[in-house]
């Protein structure tokens, strides 16, 4: 018998039209924290699956890294060593395994060659060492005599001393030589160059703002370095040159090629010393005596640089 | 911040004059911490019934919003405090012979005589509100539960009310316009009447009169059982029209003047006794006789407790009422209506104060309704009148988010 209906019956939901503002706001925020939730579950599914596989996976790829025979090392750089180079470093048994590698003590090794300034060592499941390096950029060479003779090595912008590997002979051609500093031994090394941060700038200057220059820059001395801040470069076929790192180096070397220019083009006379560690002055030497110089024509005061390179005199001699 | 245990639940009622929200913190079912309120004046109802969509749905979601920000969260379900004209009840009774050999009733014998009881066919349109049990007779003697009692033959009686399902489908659908889900319906009376008696006074026999702008709710308690409850479309606005047409003013100033000057039994016997009409001593405004205000006011309130009489007869009896009459909604603040309660029913009568654990703001009686949906819902949630619900599973609780 029929009982009539109850009104549990009726159907609640309204048709969209029916929904007010701040209704459609309700069921939006509604919708927006179920996609939420969606969101979150799924990436606590997939996250729990990731998990799952990790673990079931673990046990073979340690297994595997325990009995597989160690594949050739793999070598990422941002310099010029070789694999074959690093393989030589790291001097692995013929019988290791990837689990029995020492990473730590693999890293002192390739650490230990001055050349290599980051190092860092990753095992790549079952079979694979991966080396990744940051290698230092010579800046200059010096020769020193010790146990193995004369040797040439090279010198980092950090000061760091050490034997280049792989290097171009063009490359190793273009580096000026360091003169005037005594190298201290340090382990099987030496101690780092103190100072080499200005020469760097100083050589960076030249060979990035005044190419034509620092081809002819042969050796930079640091004899006056520490006591004057004075840096020595003597030039083929051409000056000693003195500067200074309490200056601005880039004003030093355009009025170098200020001074070499009028010197040249004006004087006719050859300088064989210019101290531009003398303030807003410079101290030129010629190679004649100074009566014969005195009949020429006094320089310009001001000058201009390359296009590219134009600034005010006014700021070049400040 | 709700705790993960409590669902939070707003108690809503649509009335004539004004739509009140309360946002309550329910906590394992049992538990009631009221968390947020929110009040707007009602538009588009009518005598308790939605007669324009767009207008009752802007301000009652205007009070759901309210509350939902005082809450600080959002309500998750709504209880419905329902009532209207339309509403109506019947009592209807069954009964069936213990079957078991040693006359013991079994489980299955109360199932099936409360489903008789309940197998009463409504007319086309009407739907079931309430199905409210009223004590079991086993031989003729009340008893709570009869099961394992022995007896030969065992009567039930319910308390149905029903109303036409257009009118109540129309005030769900204003909820859900907002995106909420009714779940709980509970007829104002019956929400009323829980809040404002006492188990004790409900045994004694009590009537709960709710008389709001449009409509009046009312229920009647014997042995602590419902013996009769409804609405009629009668309330403090017949005193407010009455006044404007007898007074020949406005419905603003006739309402004005009854919740200054009206009293609901008369007073003054000095004819000389006069009151502004507006009370501004500006142009247009005008003594009134306060005698007239009063006899109308008055003969309104008189008119308005006898039809509620009337609908009671056959089952008010002034000896089985011995709690009295008590008195709630907007229009029973109207001095002088315990007096004249007294009088028709031929009882005591008082105002009805909420109970103790009720805050002092929420004191007033236009909150009783919406307090008492909660404490009808909680108190008969596993009870026989509202159907057993599942609990809630990790599932429904998902669903909740959806919501």
């Amino acid at each position: 018998m029929p009982r009539g209906r109850s009104w549990r019956s009726i159907r609640q939901e309204v048709a969209a039209p029916a929904l007010s503002r701040k209704g459609r706001k309700r069921r939006h925020l509604g919708w927006l924290k179920a996609a939420g939730v969606i969101v979150f579950v799924a990436a606590g599914a997939w996250g729990g699956h990731e998990l799952a596989r990790s673990w079931a996976d673990r046990p073979a790829l340690a297994s595997a890294a325990n009995k597989s025979r160690l594949a050739a090392p793999v070598l990422i750089t941002d310099g010029v060593i070789t694999t074959d180079w690093l393989g030589r470093q790291l001097a692995l048994p013929p019988s290791a395994t990837l689990m029995s590698l020492d990473l730590v003590e693999l890293r002192e090794r390739v650490l230990a060659h001055g050349q290599v300034k980051v190092a860092v060592l990753a095992r790549d499941f079952p079979d694979t060492l991966v080396v990744t390096l940051q290698e230092r950029t010579p800046v200059a060479r010096v020769r020193v005599q010790d146990g193995g003779g004369l040797r040439q090595l090279l010198v980092a912008r950090d000061g760091t001393v050490y034997e280049g590997v792989n290097y171009s002979r063009e490359l190793l051609g273009s580096l000026p030589w360091l003169d005037g500093l005594a190298l201290r031994r340090q382990g099987d090394g030496y101690a780092p160059v103190a100072g080499m941060e200005a020469v760097a700038a100083l050589l960076a200057t030249g060979q990035t703002e005044a190419t034509w220059l620092y081809r002819d820059w042969q050796v930079v001395s640091l004899a006056r370095l520490a006591a004057h801040d004075e840096i020595v470069v003597r030039m083929a076929g051409g000056p000693e040159v003195v500067f200074t790192r309490r200056q601005d180096f880039y004003k030093q070397v355009a009025r170098l090629d200020f001074i070499l220019e009028e010197a040249r083009q004006r004087v006719g006379a050859a300088p064989v010393r210019v101290n531009l560690a003398l303030g807003q002055h410079a101290a030129v030497a010629f190679d004649r005596p100074a009566r014969e110089l005195a009949a020429a024509e006094a320089p310009s005061t001001s000058f201009r640089l390359q296009p590219s390179e134009k600034r005010a005199s006014r700021d070049l001699f400040q | 911040m709700i705790s993960s245990s409590s669902r939070l639940i707003g108690a809503v009622e649509i009335g004539t004059s004004k739509t009140v929200v309360l946002a309550g913190e329910v906590t394992r079912g049992r538990s009631l911490n009221i968390v947020g309120v929110g009040v707007a004046p009602s538009r588009g109802v009518m005598k308790g019934e939605v007669v324009d969509y767009k207008a009752a749905c802007e301000a009652a979601h205007h009070a759901l919003e309210m509350a939902e920000h005082r809450a600080g969260a959002r309500l998750e379900e709504v209880w419905l405090a329902q009532t209207g004209g339309h509403l109506d009840g019947f009592y209807n009774e069954a009964a069936v012979n213990v079957k078991s050999a040693d006359n013991t009733v079994t489980a299955m014998d109360i199932a099936t005589v409360c489903e008789l009881a309940k197998e009463k066919e409504l007319p086309p349109g009407r739907s079931r509100i309430h199905e409210i049990r009223r004590p079991f007779r086993l031989d003729g003697r009340a008893v709570p539960d009869p099961e394992h009692l022995t007896g030969g033959r065992l009567e039930v009686g319910y308390w149905i009310v029903h109303g036409q399902e257009n009118k109540v489908s129309d005030n769900i659908h204003v909820i859900g316009g907002y995106h909420l889900e009714v779940r709980e319906l509970v007829l104002a009376s019956l929400a009323s009447g829980s809040l404002l008696t006492t188990a004790e006074e409900r045994t004694h026999g009590a009537l709960v009169l709710d008389i709001g702008k449009g409509i009046t709710d009312y229920v009647l308690y014997r042995d602590g059982s419902v013996v009769a409850a409804g609405t009629l479309p009668v309330g403090g606005d017949h005193v407010t029209n009455d006044l404007a047409i007898g007074l020949r003013i406005t419905t603003a100033q006739a309402e004005a003047l009854k919740l200054r000057h009206g009293r609901a039994t008369p007073q003054t016997r000095d004819k000389s006794d006069k009151v502004w009409l507006n009370g501004e001593m500006t142009f247009g405004d005008r003594q009134i006789p306060r005698v007239a205000i009063e006899a109308i006011a008055s003969a309104r309130i008189a008119e308005l407790l006898e039809v509620v009489k009337r609908k009671l007869a056959p089952k008010f009896a002034a000896e089985h009422c011995g709690a009295g009459v008590v008195l709630t909604g907007g229009t029973s603040k109207l001095p002088g209506i315990e007096e004249a309660a007294a009088r028709v029913f031929g009882l005591p009568s008082r105002r009805g104060e909420a109970p103790g654990w009720v805050k002092e703001e929420l004191q007033d009686p236009s909150y009783s309704t919406v307090l008492g949906v909660f404490q009808f819902g909680l108190r008969n949630s596993h009870d026989q009148v509202l159907p057993v619900r599942r609990k809630g599973g990790l599932l429904s609780s998902l669903g909740r988010i959806f919501a």
